[in-house]
């Protein structure tokens, strides 16, 4: 009975039905069902999009809960005054279009947990450089912007400042330094070899758009940015 | 490739996507819904770089501007297969 060529009768049947006029139906019945099926259907995906932006949505794959644990032990989880950045606050940007893509990219992660490729901590430190190398790859492009959704040096009284991190973020300003460029590691560890490796990507060569190119060039000068840099691993 | 089956995406659900299907659907003109398409895929390199030309990847642009004829095109058979006019 259940033979392909029924099957494939049902599809047409269906097909046709979908395309055809109709006559029970007036324009604005189809137009306002229509357009409740929308909100319903939009109202879901947008719901689902956030939920996936919680932190105990993130720290659900045991992949991550080294990360979780490096992170708790930093000011953005606990300080004096309660406010906190989670982890999607600076791994998923706001924006929507950015938004949408990182997710999609994140879909990967997903297969990744199941296959087990960074279950066990060997296997997460021997591939910490290469996923903090993406990371910081994408804020060096984007300018740090997720850093960028709470913090931003306009709004930075560099009088209350200690005076090393005002003269290194006026350095920062006048020589068009981006936050990651001297914060790396301000929610997880680093692996050993962190410095030479950001330095390798400040490789101008595989720069992607002028914007970042730019950016690079002037970022580009090792010999005295590297005192800063490390200094702020604790 | 991860860059481009994400960028393919937000394009997808943002303003090439949804708005060139909405603009192939008031055409049957098939390469007037992809032009328009591909001027909306423009248009939103633009507005979400701030208008700053020197911002604006390659890579986006190429692809934004790819999604927009492709959903306008779609929006075009839409439109020929569900209407009358
Ligand atoms: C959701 C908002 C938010 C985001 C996103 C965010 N931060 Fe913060 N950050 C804070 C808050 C709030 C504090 C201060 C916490 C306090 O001391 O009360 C802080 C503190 C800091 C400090 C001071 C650390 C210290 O030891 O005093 C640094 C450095 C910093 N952030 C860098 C960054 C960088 C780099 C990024 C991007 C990778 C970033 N932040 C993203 C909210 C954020
Ligand atoms: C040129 C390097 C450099 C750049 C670029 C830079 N910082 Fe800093 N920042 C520092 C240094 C150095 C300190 C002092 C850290 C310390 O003493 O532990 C500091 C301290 C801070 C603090 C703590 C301030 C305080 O009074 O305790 C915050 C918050 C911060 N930076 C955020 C940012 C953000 C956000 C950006 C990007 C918009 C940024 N920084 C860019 C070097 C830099
Ligand atoms: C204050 C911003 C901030 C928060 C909050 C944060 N991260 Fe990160 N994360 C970074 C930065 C910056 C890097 C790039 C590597 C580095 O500099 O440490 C990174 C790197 C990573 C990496 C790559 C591997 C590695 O260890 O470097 C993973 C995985 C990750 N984060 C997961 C998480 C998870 C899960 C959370 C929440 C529990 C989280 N992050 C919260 C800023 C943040």
């Amino acid at each position: 009975m259940n033979n392909p060529q029924d099957n494939r009768n049902r599809y047409r049947r269906i097909w046709d039905w979908f395309w055809r006029p109709t006559t029970q139906f007036s324009v604005g019945f189809t137009l306002i069902s229509g357009f409740l099926i929308g909100i319903l259907f939009w109202g879901g995906f947008h719901w689902t999009i956030e939920a996936s932006n919680t932190e105990d949505f993130c720290v659900s794959c045991h992949s991550m809960e080294t990360n979780l644990g490096e992170y708790r032990q930093t000011v953005h989880y606990y300080n004096h005054s309660g406010v906190r950045a989670v982890c999607s606050d600076c791994h998923v940007p706001k924006e929507w279009q950015h938004k949408i893509k990182a997710k999609a990219i994140a879909v990967k992660d997903v297969f990744y947990e199941l296959i087990g490729s960074i279950d066990t901590t060997e296997k997460y430190e021997a591939r910490r450089i290469d996923m903090a190398k993406i990371v910081w790859k994408k804020m060096r492009a984007n300018d740090s912007r997720e850093c960028r959704n709470c913090h931003a040096f306009e709004y930075m009284d560099f009088t209350i400042q200690e005076p090393r991190a005002s003269s290194e973020h006026q350095r920062g300003i006048d020589e068009g330094l981006t936050c990651i460029d001297c914060h790396q590691g301000v929610a997880h560890k680093l692996p050993s070899n962190w410095l030479e490796e950001y330095e390798k990507l400040k490789n101008p060569v595989s720069a992607s758009n002028f914007g970042s190119l730019w950016m690079m060039a002037l970022a580009n000068k090792p010999a005295h940015e590297s005192d800063v840099v490390g200094s702020l691993e604790k | 490739m991860l860059e481009i089956l994400g960028t393919f995406a937000g394009n997808a659900l943002s303003l090439p996507g949804i708005l060139g299907l909405g603009f192939g659907m008031m055409t049957r003109q098939l390469y007037l819904a992809g032009v328009i398409g591909g001027l909306v895929g423009i248009l939103e390199s633009l507005i979400f770089s701030g208008f700053h030309l020197a911002e604006i990847g390659t890579l986006e642009l190429t692809l934004s501007v790819l999604v927009g004829i492709v959903a306008g095109m779609i929006g075009c058979m839409i439109r020929r297969k569900g209407a009358t006019v």
